[in-house]
């Protein structure tokens, strides 16, 4: 205890720094990057709930994606005035995003007598049917969703200062939508992981992984398991709503297309990576998967091996997918605990940076 | 992290500097210094993209997705342009470059790339996946400015100063197709028409048009709706069957075309079918189907096929061939090379007027009016709510002729479709 | 009438095709308790080794090669991958089927790339004609085989030493091995199994009237899933019932989609899986699953 005490400082420090750091970059990365880095973000979060119900609760989901598109359309519904002839509320922006994650635990909850009898394999093939359900309604529900070529975004306004491309020259530096809303998604992210950290260490966090390491003796220890587990379903979709209202409002545009199965398992494929059960695990894991394909998309022909789209070879694409396919086997295999714990391992000395 | 005192003198100094850099972010690459626009060689005003040496143009592409066979196709053809532009000297004095991103038909990827493109190229040649070019749209219409000629024939995407739609959108090609069955297959007002489409803004689009049609034609429309990952279609046939449609107009991808026609013609739906450009490629005729399409499947087209007799067409092919020896031949290469075509006159024609920007590239399109890229359209892009043309070509397969399709009706805008507003 | 005999037929054909498939997953979650997301590229490769080796080897030769192919990269990845992290968490096994499905899926789909490819079978176009009901004759052939390969199976789950063996391995995994039984060769069994299983799947899910193997065929096992969840994973003849329900179900509610339109037009994809969501909230370990008698 006492270590850790005298080495709060020098923890300060570094975290002080790297927030800096992200603070400063609008100033001066270009716009790919800091959307890339929203793209990011926002995968953080939604890794963080599925980490919360998968990795800490061991109830898989493969539903993750329909929780995001709820969010996603939940917001555009409620902030919406209807202009486009689409359905909309006209509410203001951040009580459409407020009452879209509210939404997203209410789908949750909806989902919740069959999310709290099932476990394992059978719940990750239940939630299966949200996807397609959900697919389902977000191509046929036309004025709720805008059909095939989805529905444009509101822009998000909050005390006055509205998240679009208008121009808000800040130092110089003229500031669009991906400016802003940085820091939107990085005070989100933010309190995500905190309450997330909260969750996981408090009596709810052991409780849900007594459930996930030993279910009957969870329930002999007086610990109702269905009721949590249904909680954490919740929970967990509701960090979805939180990713998808990001996600929309980077993208301005909600596309149906991407709320598919594909989705669903890179959020596993994140945690996996990341580290199970771990907040800063889902972070690093959604951050990896989510930046992966872009990269090697933008710098295709510097690498070796990646070949340039149309000349045949291996497409970035491509070798995006077999990169994170073989860390996901790789980490299981290997690396049990994720990257999290590589990093814990790579410090010489004992960190506490673990969790 | 433990840290070490040394660590910690590090970490300040850094802040420090950080802090410092913050403050002085006027020297960022970012700061707003002037509006990018220069006068360059030739006494040319130049833009994003455009240097004293070179033009470059994007291609958002989909080569890994479910749209792999046309991006393909397209991105070849396209490349095969540029390369030929630039043996004859380029445009404006400059050499063309095509920037291809591959997004898979992933919104993520898509809009990734298109914002890392967005500040090197003079515009858009291609753009795959309708969605994320409606997701674009705003930003191109208020900030970016930049041309996108996208390869999505839904009519939802008109009505953009920048965002221009190339041939007879899906719901204009199908009143086309309808009008076909009418004059030539012998339908008749009273009869029942099936229509099988895709769920999404193609199908749908289409779905439109051939209720207009029908409405002018005196028919029904039966509506089967399937999935793009709907590869059998013997219930559909069924139904249509049961129906009594005495023709059918398929709104959907090759392989449910294939499907379609085989199973009507293995049980005794022997009608006319009728689908929309998208609904053919040649690999199909190598498949069990194949005898049943060359007897009884037809499909409307905004351009006359590879193969057709005319000079642009031929040597097109020949091109084509030569650089892609392994490659079909389908639409997708016409449709490429078309736009292709299209952008390249736009610059010739905002290079003429000394302004090779965005706006001039944009202000030059819109007074191309007749442009025929060699493929029996001609192609008119002054009114930007409109398609650029309202023709079709109906076509068969045929595997004698090169790429498998062999035009039997040429160019035409029928009735319905004149007095059909989007 | 007819029309509805035509779809219960073409439901019960294609629902043979699916029951197939969901055996070879309920078979791998019995012997090892881990669903198995890379099912539908086994069944992908098992097509693919087929489409390639028909032109020189014959179609009959092809389809062996292909089932031999499919079984041994299911029991390669079963060696390679899963036994390296056995006793883990089964949701974790689940998610590295995952990773081993996207290597496997985009190698595939790379090789097959734009193409569509034909399998050569025998069967060609041609249908059977009862009275007014016309049915294809792959389908009256998938049902021949489906029937077929169901039976021997469900025979040699009772009658051989390795069904047995698997039986008791699902059983108690502990118990089984103190036994004497040997758990690897039984996990090893029946990725084969799955595998060669999947591999005659593909066969029937390429031919007439699906044009060709192409890049998508993988998505058809997806219905596996509700199929296999629907009869109860762990049960073999539930695999059975559950193929057939989910195949007469989108037959069916494809067929009738005019009559269905108010919940949307092109129902028949989601039908199997509005079934598996009814049936869980009335049994929540399937129709014909062990209930989990360790109630808290």
């Amino acid at each position: 205890m006492s270590d850790r005490l005298r080495n709060l400082p020098a923890k300060v420090y570094a975290g002080a720094a790297a927030v800096l750091v992200l603070l400063a970059l609008p100033f001066y990365l270009d716009r790919f990057w800091l959307q890339a880095g929203l793209f990011a973000m926002a995968a953080a979060l939604g890794a963080v709930g599925i980490n919360l119900l998968t990795g800490a609760t061991g109830q898989l989901s493969m539903g993750h994606a329909f929780f995001l598109a709820v969010g996603a359309y939940g917001y555009c519904a409620l902030a919406g005035d209807g202009a486009d002839g689409l359905a909309g509320l006209g509410l203001p922006g951040w009580l459409a995003a407020v009452l879209a994650v509210a939404l997203a635990g209410v789908a949750g909850g909806l989902f919740s007598p069959i999310a709290g009898r099932l476990h394992g394999a059978y719940l990750g093939i239940a939630t299966l049917a949200l996807i397609f359900i959900g697919q389902h309604v977000l191509f046929n529900a036309h004025d709720l969703t805008g059909g095939y070529n989805g529905r444009a975004v509101p822009p998000l306004s909050l005390f006055g200062l509205t998240f679009d491309d208008t121009e808000l020259l800040v130092a110089q530096i003229p500031f669009g939508a991906v400016e802003k809303l940085w820091y939107l998604g990085l005070a989100l992210l933010l309190g995500g992981v905190l309450f997330a950290r909260g969750v996981l260490r408090g009596r709810p966090g052991r409780a849900m992984n007594a459930i996930r390491d030993h279910r009957i003796a969870a329930g002999v220890l007086g610990i109702p398991v269905a009721r949590h587990r249904a909680a954490v379903f919740v929970l967990s979709s509701m960090y979805a709503g939180l990713a998808g209202v990001l996600l929309a409002l980077v993208f301005q545009r909600t596309v149906p297309e991407y709320f598919g199965m594909a989705l669903s398992l890179e959020y596993l494929a994140m945690i996996v990576i990341g580290g199970l059960g771990s907040v800063a695990g889902a972070v690093a894991g959604g951050v990896f998967v989510s930046l992966l394909p872009q990269l090697l998309n933008r710098y295709s022909d510097a690498l070796p091996l990646v070949s340039a789209p149309g000349t045949g070879g291996i497409a970035p694409g491509e070798a995006a997918r077999y990169l994170y396919g073989a860390a996901v086997v790789a980490v299981v295999l290997f690396l049990p605990g994720g990257l999290v714990r590589l990093a814990a391992r790579k410090s010489t000395e004992p960190s506490g940076e673990a969790r | 992290m433990n840290l070490g005192r040394p660590a910690v003198r590090g970490l300040t100094a850094a802040l420090t500097a950080l802090i410092a850099l913050t403050a002085a972010s006027g020297c960022s690459s970012k700061a707003k210094t002037d509006d990018g626009k220069r006068t360059g060689a030739g006494g040319v005003r130049t833009g994003e993209g455009v240097t004293d040496t070179t033009i470059t143009v994007g291609a958002l592409t989909d080569m890994t997705g479910v749209y792999a066979t046309l991006g393909k196709s397209v991105t070849q053809a396209q490349q095969l342009y540029v390369k030929q532009v630039n043996a004859s000297g380029g445009i404006c004095g400059r050499q063309l470059e095509l920037a291809v991103r591959d997004h898979g038909y992933d919104p993520q990827k898509a809009l990734a790339a298109y914002t890392e493109l967005e500040p090197k190229v003079a515009g858009y040649a291609q753009f795959i996946g309708s969605p994320f070019v409606a997701a674009v749209k705003p930003r191109v219409d208020t900030m970016d400015r930049a041309v996108i000629l996208p390869q999505a024939w839904s009519a939802s995407l008109l009505g953009s100063p920048s965002i221009r739609t190339i041939g007879a959108t899906y719901d204009v090609e199908t009143i086309n197709a309808v009008d076909f069955l009418v004059t030539e297959k012998g339908l008749k007002a009273g009869d029942r028409l099936g229509h099988v489409y895709f769920e999404g803004d193609y199908g749908e689009n289409a779905l439109k048009g051939a209720k207009f049609a029908a409405g002018k034609a005196g028919l029904t429309v039966v509506e089967q709706k399937i999935k793009p990952t709907d590869n059998d279609m013997s219930a559909q046939v069924a139904a249509l069957k049961q129906a009594g449609v005495k023709a059918v107009v398929i709104s959907a991808g090759p392989r449910q075309a294939a499907s379609l026609v085989g199973v009507a013609a293995a049980t005794g739906l022997r009608v006319p079918v009728v689908g929309n450009n998208s609904a053919f490629a040649p690999q199909l005729l190598g498949t069990q189907a194949g005898p049943a399409l060359r007897s009884m499947y037809w499909f409307a087209s905004p351009s006359l096929p590879i193969g057709a007799d005319t000079p642009a067409a031929r040597k097109l092919a020949a091109d084509y061939r030569a650089a892609h020896p392994k490659e079909g031949l389908d639409n997708g290469v016409v449709a490429g090379w078309t736009a292709a075509s299209v952008f390249g006159e736009a610059l010739k024609k905002a290079c003429a007027a000394k302004d090779l920007t965005r706006d001039g590239i944009g202000k030059a399109l819109l007074t191309l009016k007749d442009h025929d890229a060699g493929f029996g359209i001609e192609h008119d892009f002054t009114d930007p709510k409109a398609p650029s043309s309202r023709e079709s070509v109906i076509i068969q397969p045929d595997p004698a002729v090169p790429g498998g399709m062999r035009a039997v009706r040429q160019p035409f805008v029928s009735e319905a479709a004149r007095a059909y507003t989007p | 009438m007819s029309t509805f005999a035509e779809f219960l037929i073409n439901g019960v054909s294609l629902g043979s095709i699916y029951a197939l498939i969901a055996l070879g997953f309920v078979v791998i979650f019995r012997a090892t308790e881990v669903v198995n997301f890379a099912h539908a590229s086994l069944l992908l490769a098992g097509g693919y080794v087929t489409a390639v080796l028909h032109d020189n080897l014959g179609f009959w030769f092809a389809l062996l090669a292909g089932v031999a192919g499919a079984a041994l990269v299911g029991a390669a990845v079963e060696f390679l991958v899963m036994r390296r992290h056995r006793g883990g968490d089964h949701s974790v096994l689940a998610i590295v089927t995952i990773g081993v499905d996207i290597l496997l899926a985009t190698e595939l789909t790379r090789r097959i790339g734009t193409d569509i490819l034909a399998l050569g079978d025998p069967w060609g176009d041609g249908v059977v004609t009862f009275g007014p009901v016309t049915v294809a004759q792959t389908r009256i052939a998938a049902l021949l085989a489906a029937a077929l390969l169901i039976t021997a199976f469900l025979l040699a789950f009772r009658y051989t030493s390795w069904g047995v063996a698997m039986r008791a391995a699902a059983e108690n995994q502990e118990t089984a091995a103190l036994m004497g039984i040997r758990l690897g060769r039984v996990s090893l069994g029946a990725w084969a199994v799955a595998g060669a299983l999947a591999a005659v799947a593909a066969l029937f899910l390429t031919v007439f009237p699906t044009p060709g193997l192409e890049r998508g065929t993988a998505l058809a096992a997806l219905k596996a899933f509700p199929a296999a969840i629907l009869g109860g994973l762990d049960s073999t003849t539930g695999a059975l019932v559950g193929g057939l329900l989910v195949g007469v179900t989108e037959s069916l509610a494809t067929g009738y989609q005019s009559d269905l339109a108010f919940l949307g037009r092109g129902i028949g994809d989601l039908a199997p899986y509005l079934v598996m969501v009814v049936v869980l909230l009335i049994r929540p370990a399937g129709l014909l699953g062990t209930k989990e008698l360790a109630r808290v």
